[in-house]
């Protein structure tokens, strides 16, 4: 589950009834990351992260070990990862939701705004076009669906057939419709800084739904990452890792570039 | 098949000159530039009464060969003077500029013309890195990333960031947008895997040049083949062959012509510079390596009398697919006006009226 020597340590939380695994490196403002269908995965964005920020990356209930029959919708879920979040002290926290964790993210942010600083949704996968499947199939397939240049990443693990057919079917339980109105209203009047990047390779969900959530939001940013698939942290993790921790420290300044030209002062 | 004139606004440079690129800058003569430009818009008004389809222009730094460093504004000129005819600038390069900038402009050209822009999109010949201090090892993919922010920037409606590997913005959102919408006909430029497979991927056409029909029938092969892995095939108008073209009343005239012209390319680099660009610079065919062309006169596709040169146009239409040959009449080695007025001539009655229907 980590694409690199990670300097993340594992910790357990106890919360909404279940026990909640995570993974956390870093000091700073504190940034709690909820994965996609596939599961939690640490990459080295991460790691770049966690120089500014205090990073908790959660495993959902259901996308480890244990079953998850309880949580019976995303907003349950979502308050799962509230609870979970506020167990642990965190106080306000940005927040940041990769595809199916994108609309946990979403529900969280929206049913607990108080909670948040700042949202970052990695292609997220909380408007979708009719027809949208989630990822599944052999680590080949996969590599296939999530990335733009899979012969340039590292082999995907094989995965535990049943842990995978037991996550495809929470998360095929849970995602809702492609086109959610409830909450796109509540998007429409969630007044909270949001980034949303999507991969110009993006296989899983379109790039071209990014300009939905700019529009719906009033204080969203659309950034795409050039020649990245769907796991955008995974394939460009440098390129992913600079605009967000940029966004997370000035929100709408950081339109205003400190990148220095100057070659020979 | 749709013909192109290629406007290389060629300035005439007295013998003396010193013929290594760069060119002294110091050696330009102001009047004789002026000339060059007021006789654009007669050499592009005459083609256009010929029948032409389109006229192009192109991007070239620091010598007289062909005086448009910057084609967007010749073209904003003749667009303002010539009424009708298609502007294609075959094109801008990439690498080379800010590709938000190249949008903005190509965006200004369709609009100033009236919808009448053709965009090319170019990675530049190995020389042009030189003129902005380019690595040439980083030109193919500053071209690619550049070439789709530039198709990015034309069509999305939403203001987005760009997080590239060569191009940073945290926000775009140009005006004008083209007139011609979604975008104006557009062609990646170029014979490489790279360029056949961009234009496949983004639904656009394929501009090929100079090389042989058959060689440059492996790019354009390679790029339909790729065009139907993505779910779509391309019609002639949407690939281009640029050629030279010597045409003359016979084929005798025209070989004694061919004969005459020189294998070197005027205003050429210095040798040790040429060698050190060879080493740093690969390109390809459809993926097969080939060396860059530098220094070397670029080869005449079209040549003999108009018998010969119909026979040669079917001939490209049959290996490249190509619906659209964009011609450079200008007579190597020679810069007189005059033969060129003729050789347009000369095309548009004994060759345009029987190649419409290749």
């Amino acid at each position: 589950m980590a694409d690199s020597n990670t300097l993340f340590r594992e910790g357990f939380v106890d919360a909404d009834g279940f026990r909640i695994r995570y993974w956390e490196a870093g000091s700073g403002p504190p940034l709690v990351h909820l994965h996609g269908a596939g599961g939690p995965r640490l990459t080295a964005a991460h790691d770049f992260l966690s120089r500014s920020f205090r990073v908790v990356a959660f495993e959902m209930p259901g996308f480890g070990e244990q079953e998850n029959q309880r949580s019976s919708s995303i907003q349950d879920l979502a308050r799962t990862m509230a609870s979970a979040a506020e167990t642990m002290s965190l106080g306000r926290f940005n927040l940041m939701g990769t595809s199916f964790g994108g609309k946990v993210g979403c529900w969280l942010a929206v049913l607990s705004p108080e909670l948040v600083i700042s949202l970052v949704l990695e292609a997220p996968a909380a408007i979708r076009p009719d027809g949208s499947q989630p990822v599944s199939g052999t680590p080949g397939d996969i590599a296939r669906r999530l990335y733009a240049h899979p012969e340039l990443m590292p082999p995907m693990p094989p995965a535990d057939p049943v842990l995978a057919a037991r996550r495809l079917a929470l998360v095929t339980r849970l995602r809702g419709p492609g086109r959610d109105p409830a909450l796109e209203d509540c998007l429409r009047a969630l007044d909270i800084p949001a980034l949303v990047l999507f991969g110009t390779r993006d296989a899983v969900v379109p790039p071209d739904m990014g300009r939905i959530y700019e529009e719906l939001m009033p204080d969203a940013h659309l950034v795409f990452v050039y020649d990245a698939g769907h796991a955008i942290a995974a394939e460009r993790p440098e390129a992913f890792a600079e605009v967000v921790g940029d966004f997370l420290e000035r929100n709408d300044a950081f339109v205003i570039s400190r990148n220095r030209t100057v070659l020979m002062p | 098949m749709k013909v192109s004139y290629f406007e290389t606004g060629r300035y005439q440079a007295p013998p003396s000159l010193p013929a290594e690129w760069p060119m002294p800058s110091g050696a330009y003569d102001p009047g004789e530039g002026a000339r060059v430009y007021q006789g654009m818009v007669d050499r592009i008004g005459y083609a256009e009464k010929l029948g032409f389809d389109w006229v192009s222009l192109s991007e070239h730094h620091y010598s007289p060969r062909i005086l448009t460093p910057s084609p967007a504004v010749a073209a904003a000129y003749i667009a303002a003077r010539v009424p009708n005819i298609k502007i294609a600038l075959l094109g801008p390069i990439v690498s080379h500029s800010n590709p938000i900038r190249i949008a903005e402009e190509l965006a200004m050209v369709d609009t100033l013309s009236g919808g009448r822009l053709i965009a090319g999109l170019l990675r530049g010949t190995s020389n042009e890195a030189l003129t902005y201090d380019l690595n040439p090892q980083e030109s193919r993919e500053r071209t690619d990333e550049g070439m789709e922010l530039i198709l990015k920037a034309w069509t999305e409606p939403r203001p987005f960031g760009w997080q590239g590997r060569h191009f940073r913005y945290r926000t775009v959102s140009v005006w004008p947008r083209p007139m011609q919408q979604p975008m104006p006909p557009t062609y990646a430029l170029g014979t490489s895997r790279e360029a056949g497979d961009f234009a496949a991927r983004n639904h656009i056409g394929l501009g090929v040049s100079y090389g042989p029909f058959d060689v440059m029938g492996k790019a354009t092969g390679h790029y339909r083949a790729e065009c139907a892995r993505h779910g779509w095939e391309p019609g002639p108008d949407q690939i281009i062959f640029r050629a030279n073209i010597l045409l003359a009343e016979t084929d005798a005239e025209a070989q004694r012509a061919l004969e005459a012209s020189p294998a070197r390319a005027p205003f050429s680099l210095g040798t040790k510079v040429a060698e050190a660009l060879l080493e740093v610079d690969t390109r390809n065919i459809a993926g097969e390596a080939r060396a860059a062309s530098i220094n070397r006169a670029l080869p005449i596709n079209f040549v003999g009398g108009p018998e010969t040169v119909i026979k040669q146009i079917r001939s490209c239409r049959e290996q490249t697919g190509a619906g659209i040959i964009d011609l450079g009449f200008n007579t190597p080695g020679t810069t007189d006006p005059g033969a060129l007025m003729g050789a347009l001539d000369l095309f548009a009655s004994k060759v345009l009226p029987r190649i419409r229907d290749i």
